[in-house]
């Protein structure tokens, strides 16, 4: 079973680093994360660092999420308007292994496109680095510091949550029967999972006033999404702008691999049911 | 268990709901098919009869509303019935940026074909699909027919014993569907079984042993090619250098026996067969 999963994924992987959309995307991440450099100076009075990891991580995010939403359901689709998936799955190949391959080499692709552009970002991080704490030092306040190991920490947490956003794509898709309906379910459900803290927030507050309704319609939502603003913490991870619990990266790696189990396993029992 | 049909269909049907009502189009209605083992079989009929439904039906693609049927005994979704049979779908795409030989070992893998045995396997269903020369070409750079020969390979390199083609040789040319009637031929003749969905009758009627013919989901005809082409009322003497004389006595020598001549005129090749003369080969 490992094995075909491995060679679907390895395909797949290799499909995926064909699509122009990937280097389309690329591209104008690392163009939008560059261009960040020139315009430094409009810090917002947040301070340099501050502003060029914003901006470079809310890239990350943004770009990596249409891919994530985009490319799994177009490898996916492609395989099944192809017909490619008629003789792949004719073979002793189980839906779920299929599935579980398309997942595993979109997952790898994002998994390409997350490090290099978190690597790009902490190159311009860590050679802004010195002149920063050069001016702090001279303007007696506390430098900042970009932490090597938080920038990885916090591209593992983009990876993940990407991933999670990849298994609710093949979800959908599983369900839908057009690429286009897809894209756009997948979407609303990848806005959903990164506005679900508002929900959550609102039922913490015990002064909201909520219909019942309401309130079961808000519990409902925090237990069907995952919470992937949750995954945003790199600021905190990089720069040490703010404290970050012990064990939350640990804890925000467990509930990524919980959710991906769980949306994978409705995805494949979804996918079984399908006609190809 | 080889005393078992290669395929063998009971009263199976398949709805298609369509359009937003859901208006419900019967593409199977309730077949009955046995294809036994070792056999050509043609499956014919006209587009939209059920054909390729049924087939994928029978290879577990897709859902039956209701009916039975089993794949080389077995469940057709089980591993066990999936790891021996081979299926070469109507129109293949295959990944275009892999080489074929690539392709050939990728299926090889997914099929379970053991690792020390993939590279013999990848060569042998290239050669049998006479790719051997093309199969460090990329799929992309291919042409249809070679698409088509692929195709074959990726079906038969894990020595299936049940082969399936859709429309093996739709938009091929003569020369490169007279190649894959010899593959077919050749697979046979290794004692396979071999379901074979074509629009071109001349080449079922050459391969097949056996046909069913379906039309708007049912099944119209089936038996043996010679059963079903034979007139048995007619027969037909080619004779060489008849002159006006002899074919005179000759008929009123039959006259006399109660027989009457129909026709005579000469025989005629088909026009497949005087293409194959003058054309040698492909450029693939």
């Amino acid at each position: 079973m490992f094995s075909r999963i491995f060679w679907i994924a390895r395909v797949t992987f290799l499909e995926a680093l064909r699509q122009r959309f990937l280097a389309f995307l690329l591209l104008l991440a690392a163009a939008f994360i560059l261009g960040s450099v020139p315009l430094r100076s409009i810090d917002f009075g947040h301070g340099e660092l501050k502003f060029l990891a914003d901006l470079g991580f809310g890239a990350l995010f943004l770009f990596g999420s249409i891919l994530a939403v985009v490319l799994p359901s177009q490898l996916l689709y492609g395989e099944i308007d192809n017909r490619t998936a008629l003789t792949l799955l004719a073979k002793p190949v189980g839906r779920g292994e299929f599935l579980l391959g398309k997942f595993f080499g979109s997952w790898a692709v994002l998994g390409v496109f997350t490090f290099a552009l978190t690597g790009l970002i902490g190159i311009i991080l860590l050679v802004r680095e010195p002149d920063v704490v050069a001016r702090a030092i001279a303007l007696q306040v506390v430098p900042p510091e970009v932490s090597v190991v938080g920038l990885f920490e916090h591209a593992l947490l983009q990876w993940l949550r990407l991933g999670i956003i990849v298994s609710l794509a093949l979800l959908v898709g599983s369900l839908a029967q057009t690429f286009l309906y897809t894209v756009v379910v997948g979407s609303m459900a990848v806005l959903a999972s990164q506005l679900v803290w508002i929900a959550q927030d609102t039922l913490a507050n015990p002064e909201a006033v909520l219909s019942t309704v309401m309130r079961g319609a808000l519990w409902l939502t925090t237990r069907v999404f995952p919470n992937l603003q949750g995954y945003n913490i790199g600021e905190a991870l990089v720069l040490g702008q703010s404290t970050v619990v012990p064990g939350t990266v640990g804890s925000l790696c467990l509930s990524a691999a919980v959710y991906l189990v769980l949306i994978l396993f409705l995805a494949c029992t979804a996918f079984r049911r399908r006609e190809i | 268990m080889t005393d078992k049909p290669a395929i063998s269909v009971q009263d199976l049907t398949k709805d298609f709901r369509v359009g937003l009502r859901g208006v419900k189009l019967r593409a199977v209605d309730h077949l009955t098919l046995s294809i036994p083992r070792g056999q050509v079989y043609g499956l014919l009929g006209p587009n939209g009869c059920g054909k390729s439904t049924t087939l994928k039906i029978v290879l577990g693609l897709v859902p039956a509303t209701s009916g039975s049927f089993t794949l080389l005994g077995h469940d057709s979704a089980s591993p066990e019935a999936r790891a021996r049979i081979g299926f070469l779908p109507e129109a293949p795409y295959f990944h275009r940026f892999l080489t074929g030989r690539e392709l050939v070992r990728y299926c090889a893998r997914l099929s379970g074909v053991a690792a020390d045995r993939v590279d013999a396997a990848t060569d042998e269903a290239l050669e049998l699909a006479s790719m051997t020369e093309a199969g460090n070409r990329r799929v992309g750079t291919y042409s249809k027919g070679m698409l088509q020969r692929i195709g074959l390979a990726q079906a038969v390199v894990h020595d299936p014993e049940l082969i399936v083609l859709d429309e093996p040789t739709a938009g091929v040319d003569p020369v490169g569907s007279a190649a894959i009637g010899k593959m077919i031929q050749a697979m046979r003749q290794r004692g396979k079984t071999i379901v074979l969905c074509s629009h071109l009758l001349g080449q079922v009627e050459q391969v097949c042993d056996r046909i069913a013919v379906m039309d708007r989901g049912r099944l119209v005809l089936e038996g043996h090619i010679d059963e079903v082409l034979a007139q048995r009322g007619v027969h037909q003497i080619s004779v060489e250098g008849l002159t006006p004389a002899a074919r005179q006595a000759a008929e009123e020598a039959l006259s006399r026996h109660g027989a009457h001549v129909l026709k005579v005129d000469h025989p005629r090749q088909t026009l497949e067969d005087l293409f194959r003369q003058l054309v040698t080969g492909s450029r693939d």
